[in-house]
C-alpha cells in the first residue's frame, strides 16, 4: 500500500490557508470586477491627466486668446489653413479646447475633493454623534454640557429682549446644575415647579431694570425655559436637534440651495465648492446615523461599554471602522455628484470665473454657438464631465459589491 | 395608523418653521437692498426711505424690544419676520419687485408648465425604467443585464444640461424635427383654461396646438426623464434581485408556475416598495423645478423663474417660489413615509 502524504489529499492547503484581511479581500474582489476595473482606469486617467497638466503643462488662461483661430473644427493634422493641431477644435476665442478640457480636470478634481471633504467631515461627524447618543445614554458630564448649552440657547431670547446679556449665562448655569437638582427633587411635578420658579426669577428680575412689560415677557419666557430644562433631556433631544436641522436643509432642492448659497457668497470656484459641500452635509449625516444605528446594538459595543471604555473610544475605535464601508461607497459616488453639480453651477455662470478653464463654464460659454454648427465646443467638455462622473460611479458601484461582507468567500 | 400619520404631520411643524426662517434669513443675508434694487442706483434718498417703509424694511428683523419697553405689545410682534409669516398664512406672496405682477399670478402660469413637464418625464421614466429593471433582474448577468446596467449608470452620470444641448444639436439644428425652446410655437393660438398645454388643447379641441405642444415637450421630457429613469431601473433591479432569492419564489417556481406569473404576481409585489419610494422622491424633486432643463429649453417653469429671481434680487418671488418648492418637497417626503406605513404590513409605528 502506497504511503499517502498530507500534501496529496490537500489537507495542508486547507489547514495553513493564508490569512486574508478584510481590506485585502475587498481589494481582490474589486480588481476582479470588470466594471470596477473600468471605473478605476477612467478615474486614474482623469486624475493623472489633471495632475500632470497642472504641474507640467503650463497654461495661462488670461493670455490664451487668438481670434484668427476662432471656432475651428477639430483637426488631427496640420493643414494649410491651420498650422497647429487641435484635436477637440477651438472655441469662440480661438482657444484650444483639448488643452482647456485637460486643465479643467484639475478644477473639477479640486471641487470634488473639497466639496466632499466638507460634506463628509461635517455631515459624517454629526450623523455619527446623532446615531450614537440616540441609542446610548449620555454620561453625566456630557449631560452637564448639553443642558448648559440648551440653557444658553433658551436664555438668549429673554436676555436679548431685556438687553441684559448676562441673563443667558444665568440660564446656562441653571442648565449646568440641572442634573444635580434632579437628584434632589426626584418627583416630576416638584422638579418642574422648582425649575419653573427659578426660570421665572432669572428671566423676570434682571428685566425689571428695563421696564415692567419687558419683565413680564421675560419672566414668561424664563418660566418656559425652566420647564424645558426640567424635562430630563438627554441624547434623544441632541440627536433630534441635529436630524431636524438636516431635514430643513433637505427641504430645499439641492441645486436651488447651492445657487442661493453662491448668490450669497458671490461667484467663484471656491465659493461653489463651499455651496456644494454644504448642500451635501445631510446626505452624509443621514447615512452615518443609520449606519451607526445598525451596528450599535451589536455585542461588541455592549462588551466595550461593560469594560468601561469611554464614549470617544467606543465611537472612534469600535463604531467608526464598522460603518466605514457604506461611507467609502457614498464618498466615491459623492465625488461624482459633486463634479456634476460644479459643472452645473459653472454652466449657469455661478462657478468658475470666465477665463478659468472649467467644464461646465466652457459649456455655458459656447452653447450659443451650437446653432451655427460649432458642435465640438459643446461635445468635448460634456464628454469630459460625463466620463469623469461615470468613472467615479463605476468605481463606487464596484466598491459597494467589494466591501459587502455578505459576499465574502 | 391614523396616529402615526398625525404624529408625522406634527413633526413637520419644526421643519416648516425652520424653512420659513431660512428663506427669510436668505433675503436678509444676501448683499443688496431690495428698495435700491427696485428704484435703481441713483434714486433719491427719500424715495428709497418711502419704499423701505412700504415694504416694511424699516421694521426690526424678529422682535421690537424698544416697543415693548413702552408697553406696546402689538409693536413688539410687528417685525419683518412675523409679518412675513403672517402673509404666508394668508397665502399672500406679495408682488414681484421688477415686474410689479403679483407672485401668485405668475405662479399660476408657471407652475402648470413645471408640473406638465415633470409628470410627463416621470411617466416616461417609470414606464421605461421599471420594465428594464425587471428584465435585467430576471436575466441576471446576461448581455441584456450588462447593457442596461451600464446604460443606467451612464444615465445617472449624465450632465442633463449637456444631454439637452446634444438633443438640440441633433434634433433641432441638424435634423430640424423638434423645436428647441418654449411650450408652443408663436404662430399657434391656444386659449388658456388650466395653463396645461396638453389639457387645454384637448378641452378646446385644438389639435394643432396639441401636436405642437407634444413636439415642444419631447426634448425636455427626455432630458429630464434620463436620471430618474436610470435610478428607477437600478432600484427595481436590485430590489427584484433581493426578492428573487427568497424561499417563496423557489416554491412558486417548483409549483410549476410560469416565469411571468412568478415575476409579476409574486416577486414584483414585494419588490415594489423601495421603487415606490424612489418614484415619490424623484417626482418631488422634478416638481420642484428643473433649473437646468428649463434654462436650456427656455421652458417657462418655476425652476428658471426662481433662479432668475435669486440673481435679480426679486425677493417676493424668491420667497414665494422657494417656499412652494420646499412645501412640495416636504409633502412628497411625507407621502413616501405614509405609503411605507400603508403598503408594508411588517412596518408598525407605535
Amino acid at each position: 500500500m502506497a504511503e499517502i502524504t498530507t500534501n496529496e489529499i490537500g489537507v495542508a492547503d486547507f489547514a495553513v490557508r493564508e490569512h486574508r484581511s478584510l481590506w485585502g479581500d475587498a481589494w481582490r474582489r474589486l480588481i476582479s470586477s470588470n466594471t470596477a476595473r473600468l471605473g478605476m482606469v477612467i478615474v486614474a486617467v482623469f486624475i493623472f491627466s489633471a495632475v500632470f497638466a497642472h504641474f507640467f503643462w503650463q497654461y495661462d488662461a488670461r493670455t490664451d486668446l487668438d481670434y484668427a483661430l476662432k471656432l475651428k473644427p477639430p483637426n488631427l493634422f496640420p493643414t494649410e489653413e491651420i498650422s497647429s493641431i487641435h484635436p477637440f477644435g477651438t472655441d469662440k476665442l480661438g482657444r484650444d479646447i483639448f488643452r482647456r478640457v485637460v486643465h479643467g480636470g484639475w478644477n473639477s478634481l479640486r471641487v470634488g475633493l473639497v466639496a466632499v471633504g466638507i460634506s463628509l467631515s461635517i455631515g459624517g461627524l454629526l450623523g455619527l454623534l446623532a446615531g450614537f447618543y440616540e441609542s446610548i445614554a449620555i454620561s453625566s458630564l456630557e449631560r452637564v454640557f448639553l443642558l448648559a448649552a440648551i440653557g444658553l440657547f433658551l436664555g438668549f431670547l429673554p436676555s436679548w429682549i431685556a438687553g441684559q446679556y448676562f441673563q443667558a449665562l444665568l440660564f446656562a448655569g441653571l442648565g449646568a446644575i440641572a442634573p444635580y437638582l434632579e437628584g434632589i427633587f426626584t418627583g416630576r411635578r416638584a422638579r418642574m415647579a422648582v425649575f419653573a420658579t427659578i426660570g421665572l426669577l432669572l428671566g423676570g428680575i434682571p428685566a425689571l431694570l428695563v421696564s415692567p412689560f419687558t419683565a413680564l415677557v421675560c419672566a414668561v419666557l424664563g418660566l418656559l425655559a425652566g420647564v424645558a430644562l426640567s424635562l430630563q433631556l438627554g441624547g434623544q433631544l441632541f440627536s433630534g436637534i441635529i436630524m431636524r436641522s438636516m431635514d430643513i436643509i433637505l427641504a430645499f432642492p439641492s441645486y436651488l440651495l447651492a445657487i442661493a448659497i453662491v448668490a450669497f457668497l458671490g461667484p467663484g470656484l471656491d465659493k461653489g465648492m463651499i455651496a456644494i459641500g454644504v448642500v451635501g452635509i445631510p446626505v452624509y449625516a443621514r447615512l452615518a446615523r443609520s449606519s451607526v444605528l445598525s451596528v450599535i446594538q451589536k455585542e461588541y459595543i455592549l462588551a466595550a461599554q461593560s469594560v468601561g471604555e469611554g464614549h470617544n473610544r467606543i465611537i472612534f475605535r469600535h463604531i467608526l471602522p464598522n460603518i466605514l464601508s457604506p461611507v467609502i461607497v457614498q464618498t466615491t459616488m459623492g465625488l461624482a455628484s459633486a463634479i456634476l453639480s460644479a459643472a452645473a453651477l459653472g454652466f449657469l455662470g455661478l462657478g468658475a470665473i470666465p477665463p478659468e478653464p472649467e467644464w461646465g463654464a466652457m459649456l455655458g460659454d459656447s452653447y450659443r454657438f451650437l446653432t451655427s454648427g460649432a458642435w465640438w465646443a459643446v461635445l468635448f467638455p460634456g464628454l469630459a464631465i460625463m466620463f469623469s462622473v461615470l468613472g467615479f460611479n463605476l468605481l463606487g458601484d464596484g466598491l459597494r459589491d467589494a466591501l459587502d461582507p455578505k459576499l465574502r468567500v | 395608523m391614523t396616529r402615526f400619520i398625525i404624529r408625522r404631520i406634527i413633526s413637520l411643524v419644526p421643519t416648516l418653521i425652520g424653512v420659513t426662517f431660512v428663506i427669510f434669513m436668505f433675503q436678509r443675508l444676501i448683499p443688496g437692498d431690495p428698495a435700491v434694487a427696485m428704484l435703481g442706483e441713483h434714486a433719491a434718498q427719500e424715495n428709497v426711505e418711502r419704499i423701505r417703509e412700504q415694504l416694511g424694511l424699516n421694521r426690526p428683523l424678529f422682535l421690537d424690544r424698544e416697543a415693548l419697553k413702552e408697553g406696546d405689545f402689538g409693536g413688539f410682534f410687528d417685525s419683518q419676520y412675523l409679518r412675513f409669516v403672517g402673509r404666508l398664512l394668508r397665502f399672500d406672496m406679495g408682488t414681484s419687485i421688477h415686474r410689479r405682477i403679483p407672485v401668485a399670478e405668475t405662479l399660476k402660469q408657471r407652475f402648470p408648465a413645471t408640473v406638465e413637464l415633470a409628470l410627463l418625464a416621470m411617466i416616461v421614466a417609470v414606464f421605461i425604467g421599471v420594465p428594464v429593471g425587471i428584465a435585467s433582474a430576471s436575466r441576471r448577468n446576461s448581455l441584456l443585464d450588462g447593457v442596461s446596467m451600464v446604460g443606467s449608470l451612464v444615465g445617472v452620470s449624465m450632465p442633463i444640461f449637456w444631454l439637452g444641448l446634444m438633443e438640440i444639436m441633433l434634433f433641432a439644428v441638424f435634423l430640424n424635427w423638434f423645436p428647441s425652446s418654449g411650450r408652443l410655437d408663436q404662430s399657434v393660438q391656444l386659449k388658456s383654461v388650466t395653463h396645461f398645454v396638453l389639457v387645454d388643447s384637448v378641452i378646446t379641441g385644438n389639435w394643432k396646438a396639441l401636436i405642437d405642444g407634444i413636439k415642444h415637450l419631447a426634448m425636455p421630457t427626455i432630458a429630464l426623464a434620463t436620471i430618474p429613469m436610470a435610478i428607477i431601473a437600478r432600484m427595481t433591479r436590485s430590489s427584484m434581485l433581493d426578492v428573487l432569492q427568497e424561499d417563496y419564489i423557489r416554491t412558486a417556481h417548483s409549483k410549476g408556475l410560469m416565469e411571468q406569473v412568478v415575476l409579476f404576481r409574486h416577486a414584483l409585489k414585494n419588490a415594489f416598495l423601495p421603487v415606490i419610494t424612489i418614484i415619490g422622491l424623484q417626482t418631488g424633486s422634478l416638481l420642484a423645478g428643473a433649473v437646468l432643463t428649463e434654462t436650456i429649453f427656455a421652458w417657462p417653469g418655476i425652476g428658471k423663474w426662481v433662479y432668475d429671481a435669486i440673481l435679480g434680487r426679486d425677493y417676493p418671488i424668491v420667497q414665494g417660489g422657494t417656499l412652494l418648492i420646499a412645501l412640495i418637497f416636504v409633502f412628497f417626503n411625507l407621502m413616501v413615509d405614509i405609503s411605507y406605513a400603508v403598503l408594508d404590513p411588517r412596518i408598525h409605528y407605535e
